[in-house]
């Protein structure tokens, strides 16, 4: 990550994001923001739970390669 | 040096502009631009885009800069054979450029950067992919900002592609109309009053396009709320925009021509038949590009595309194209992209001057066009005396591999079933009277089982 917040001042934004548009943005991704750490964190435990259980349960791959060459 | 070699729609962002010289094409990337680019560079954003198939790839160059005072540095960008528009897209494709889109924002957002735009026309087709072909679209992320390309992101993307999926698919020629994208009231009105219940949908559209209209004229708002919305806020907006897309597809509408292959005169021999004269003109004409006009899915346009020759599989009907896209995702088939044209109207030149965006002509011409089992709907449904018709085809393209079908063949007969027939020049000697004003005939061959002629034609 760059020290952006000097560089406040030349950004280069050359659209007009529009009053209503930038408004509503805010307030849906203050909404949204929630939802969305919420979302990563679940990721997160499920994500380690796959890795236990599958560290648990041994993998099928004799069988795989013995359907392959029949 | 003056600015007759810019590129015409290359004038919106200051960080840059696009230019031709001797034939090949150059982006100047202005000073105004330096730190943003460099750090671009550094950062690694550029080298990962790239190594993803999402950003055009280009390369830094030592020549004379276009406007020298401007400038900081050149780089020329790898040229695409052709340039597609929004509106020329099936929904799958559209689909593709919007999460393709996202994804870049996403990347970037990882190192620092956000997106400064999010327009369509900035997403291209490369090797069954959408990727991003302005290099310059990137800008630094502060932190507290929110996304500046949100509204144009609602416009080019989400409202098109709700459209045509929840409304209907043709919708997408609304943004032939909107240069800018789709206006978020008008999408609002136009979608069916149940998509207030899908949450992204409600957010992005409907309760966006109300914002609009209320605080239209709050110039105040940006000052007032400056640096209000925090990573995980612009992360989640972003992530909504992804699910809320992902969410949608098209009712599943059967279309006229939507299952060409089932319904045509052709028994699966006289198809392979017909392929392989397809294949032996294509061979003799030697192109190095190929428009199949009425390709519908492009099972004659894959005869070329199949050889290493770019192909275009042109169809008005967007369920074929979507097919065609499908297919082309399926088998990995990177020299053919199908497109969605009405040949009755083909795409205009559009934007500011009418040069923002070329016509379907003008990104021509190809080396060898296609037309075939096509003649008869232009020539009847659409009335186009044949002479005009082969203007038009030697405007688009040097060698014409095209297929007469007479008035006896069944399909001829089903256009004429409910109407006059005013057409008595429509006859084999009447079409090779009227194209050889325009074309020389380099082969002709009958095509079995059928009354069917097919032509190889060369420009006089």
């Amino acid at each position: 990550m760059f020290p952006i917040q000097s560089l406040a001042g030349i950004i280069l934004a050359y659209l007009d994001p529009g009053s209503g548009s930038y408004l509503i943005q805010l307030l849906i991704a203050a909404l949204l923001g929630g939802g969305f750490a919420i979302k990563t964190f679940w990721k997160q435990i499920s994500a380690f739970f796959r890795k236990v259980t599958s560290k648990a349960e041994p993998q099928p791959q004799e069988e795989t390669k013995d359907e392959q060459s029949q | 040096m003056s600015n007759l070699n810019k590129i015409a729609s290359s004038f919106r962002d200051p960080s840059g502009f696009m230019f031709r010289r001797d034939g090949v094409l150059y982006r100047q990337i202005n000073k105004h631009y330096q730190n943003q680019y460099d750090k671009l560079v550094s950062s690694g954003l550029l080298d990962d885009l790239w190594k993803q198939g999402l950003l055009v790839k280009s390369a830094e160059v030592d020549i004379q800069p276009a406007e020298k005072e401007l400038a900081y540095k050149v780089i020329q960008p790898d040229e695409l054979p052709f340039i597609s528009y929004p509106f020329e897209w099936s929904f799958s494709q559209y689909k593709d450029a919007a999460l393709a889109t996202l994804q870049i924002q996403k990347k970037a957002f990882e190192k620092g950067f956000i997106l400064k735009d999010a327009s369509a026309y900035n997403i291209q087709f490369v090797n069954e992919r959408a990727l991003l072909i302005d290099t310059l679209s990137f800008d630094l992320y502060i932190q507290g900002e929110p996304w500046v390309a949100y509204r144009q992101f609602c416009q080019h993307f989400l409202a098109p592609l709700a459209l045509m999926a929840l409304t209907d698919i043709r919708l997408s020629q609304l943004m032939r109309v909107y240069i800018d994208g789709i206006p978020l009231d008008l999408a609002s009105k136009l979608l069916p009053g149940s998509t207030k219940l899908n949450l992204g949908l409600n957010l992005h559209i409907h309760t966006h396009a109300a914002a609009q209209l209320k605080y239209a004229d709050d110039t105040s708002a940006k000052k007032q709320n400056k640096g209000q919305m925090n990573r995980n806020a612009f992360m989640g907006l972003v992530d909504s925009l992804e699910s809320t897309i992902k969410g949608l597809m098209p009712k599943g509408v059967k279309t006229e021509w939507g299952h060409y292959y089932d319904d045509t005169n052709y028994s699966d021999s006289s198809l392979k038949e017909k392929r392989d004269l397809v294949g032996k003109l294509i061979a003799q004409a030697s192109p190095k590009t190929l428009w199949d006009l009425g390709a519908n899915t492009g099972y004659f346009t894959r005869v070329a595309s199949e050889q290493g020759i770019f192909s275009i599989a042109f169809d008005i009907d967007p369920l074929a194209v979507e097919q065609g896209w499908q297919e082309v995702k399926a088998k990995k088939e990177s020299q053919l992209l199908p497109l969605v044209l009405d040949l009755t109207n083909p795409s205009p030149s559009l934007g500011w001057a009418n040069q923002e965006r070329s016509s379907f002509l003008q990104r021509g011409p190809a080396d060898c066009v296609m037309a075939l089992a096509l003649i008869h709907h232009l020539a009847i449904s659409n009335n186009v005396p044949l002479k005009t018709l082969a203007e038009f085809f030697a405007q688009a393209g040097k060698w014409l591999i095209i297929e007469f079908v007479p008035k006896e063949d069944s399909q001829v007969q089903r256009l004429l079933a409910t109407r006059e027939d005013i057409f008595p020049d429509y006859t084999l000697e009447g079409f090779e009277n009227a194209f050889s004003d325009v074309y020389r005939v380099r082969a002709k061959e009958p095509i079995a089982g059928s009354k069917r002629w097919i032509f190889l034609l060369e420009r006089k």
